[in-house]
């Protein structure tokens, strides 16, 4: 009993903390089923505001003390709208579950669907640009070429947006399985840097490793992993002014390591910060024109770090720049065996 | 032993826009000698007279789609062995391990750089031939 309710705890602990960084209904949904799968079997509503208690504790603990009363503030909405539901029937609440996960299955078949019917046009419209762009159809007037570069740069958004709405959909679903394994973190600093370096260059942003990477290793899916990094570094560098760099430094602190990418951009405004994990959440007035992303990459990085068993977060300062942090905890050899893959 | 270059590809897609640009990717851009057919079917009858090395076949067709007309070239003796590409729309990882199981040797996904897909499919073809000779005898 007591161990179940410590794992009921830490199952809380890791939605409030989903919650506290923008997840919203994800969050309370998964405190909600947590707490609906510990009455199912031998606890009662005493045990689970226990486990709440034990969640805001833990959470609280790992917050700088500045901001401990805005997080308990929001900490008390969060159990209340997760326990809201007990009060229900058990039909009631059945009810509710069965509605839910009928409108998950809804929303994956939509994404599903969607994301094949707009390939289909988009193989032709993104096909016949690439090849005209790319010179392969004969010369163009100079002002027909600009023209058709711009509905060319577009359409790989368009792409890029296709692709990410279902790779999202299909991190949170568990339907793509990490293939997780021990990783050399200065080998895939250095991979991340070469890979998109080019597309900085695009924008005069240099990407530059600040200070020697400790020789550790992380467990991780070496591929997704630099897809958070590609995220960050493609942020940071569409956001600095010409001829500035981007910084990518990591650094060793208890049991963890901490990469952080910071640029000199115009910073985070306030009002946007506690939406900028959201999907489609983009401060639009401090997005150069030609500029823009699709506004998925953050959130995608936050799945796939919190699926690795890392946090994600960032500091700002309107007018001087930002930097994005995740941090992932330090592989040794004796901890756990190497491969393997997680859901 | 080395395979000779690639140089006959058959083409099957049925959406007329996406079959005129691979068709001229393929040929222009990458001077491949391509047959094209808008169906399963006409796929089958073409084949055994102009015995693609490569086949490069969309998924969802009416009639017959990728995986039913992947079936009946391995019926017929001109095609049973002949590499086959399929290129979709349809991206989940279980639909693509649904592909490979079903025979495709590799899958291109929709949309694509169409410019590059000669050299992709050079590539494949290069890969099936290195594959077949480290295979043992």
């Amino acid at each position: 009993m007591r161990e179940r309710q410590a794992e009921l705890a830490r199952a809380y602990a890791a939605a409030l903390r989903g919650y506290l960084s923008g997840a919203g209904e994800a969050a309370l949904m998964r405190a909600y089923q947590a707490g609906r799968d510990a009455l199912t079997e031998d606890l009662g509503v005493l045990e689970l505001a226990t486990a709440h208690q034990q969640a805001l504790v833990d959470v609280l603990g790992e917050l700088p003390p500045k901001e401990h009363a805005r997080a308990a503030r929001s900490a008390a909405e969060f159990f209340a709208e997760a326990l809201a539901p007990f009060e229900m029937s058990q039909r009631g609440l059945r009810g509710q579950l069965e509605e839910h996960e009928r409108l998950e299955r809804l929303k994956n078949e939509f994404i599903s669907v969607v994301s094949h019917e707009l390939r289909t046009p988009l193989t032709s419209i993104h096909g016949s640009l690439n090849l005209v762009v790319k010179g392969k159809a004969g010369e163009l007037p100079p002002e027909a070429r600009r023209f058709l570069e711009i509905a060319y740069r577009n359409s790989e958004r368009v792409v890029r947006l296709v692709n990410e709405i279902l790779d999202i959909q299909k991190l949170e679903s568990g339907e793509i399985a990490l293939d997780v394994r021990p990783v050399e973190l200065a080998q895939l600093l250095a991979d991340s840097i070469e890979a998109n370096h080019a597309y900085a260059g695009g924008f005069d942003v240099r990407i530059a490793l600040d200070g020697e990477s400790p020789a550790v290793k992380v467990l991780a899916d070496p591929d997704r992993l630099l897809q958070v990094l590609a995220n960050l570094l493609c942020n940071a560098a569409r956001f600095s002014p010409p001829g500035e760099t981007v910084a990518l430094r990591a650094v060793r602190l208890p049991g963890l390591v901490r990469v952080c990418v910071s640029d000199r951009g115009p910073g985070i405004p306030e009002e946007f910060r506690a939406r900028i994990f959201q999907r489609f959440a983009q401060a639009a007035p401090s997005t150069p024109s030609g500029r823009e992303g699709t506004g998925l990459g953050l959130s995608i990085s936050k799945v796939i770090v919190e699926r690795l068993g890392g946090r994600i977060g960032f500091e700002s300062e309107v007018g001087r720049g930002t930097t994005f942090h995740f941090e992932l905890p330090e592989w040794h050899e004796e901890a756990v065996p190497a491969g393997g893959t997680t859901r | 032993m080395a395979a000779s270059p690639l140089r006959r590809v058959l083409l099957v897609e049925d959406d007329p826009d996406i079959r005129a640009i691979v068709c001229f990717a393929l040929q222009s851009v990458g001077g491949l000698s391509v047959e094209v057919c808008a169906s399963g079917s006409e796929a089958i009858a073409k084949a055994p007279r102009f015995l693609p090395q490569i086949v490069l076949l969309d998924v969802m067709m009416p009639g017959l789609d990728g995986p039913s007309t992947l079936r009946a070239l391995r019926g017929l003796p001109q095609t049973a062995a002949t590499p086959i590409v399929f290129m979709t729309a349809k991206v989940r990882p279980h639909e693509i391990e649904e592909y490979r199981r079903a025979g495709a040797c590799d899958v291109i996904l929709k949309p694509f750089e169409a410019a590059e897909l000669p050299e992709r499919m050079r590539g494949i073809w290069s890969r099936i031939h290195g594959e077949a000779d480290r295979e043992p005898t």
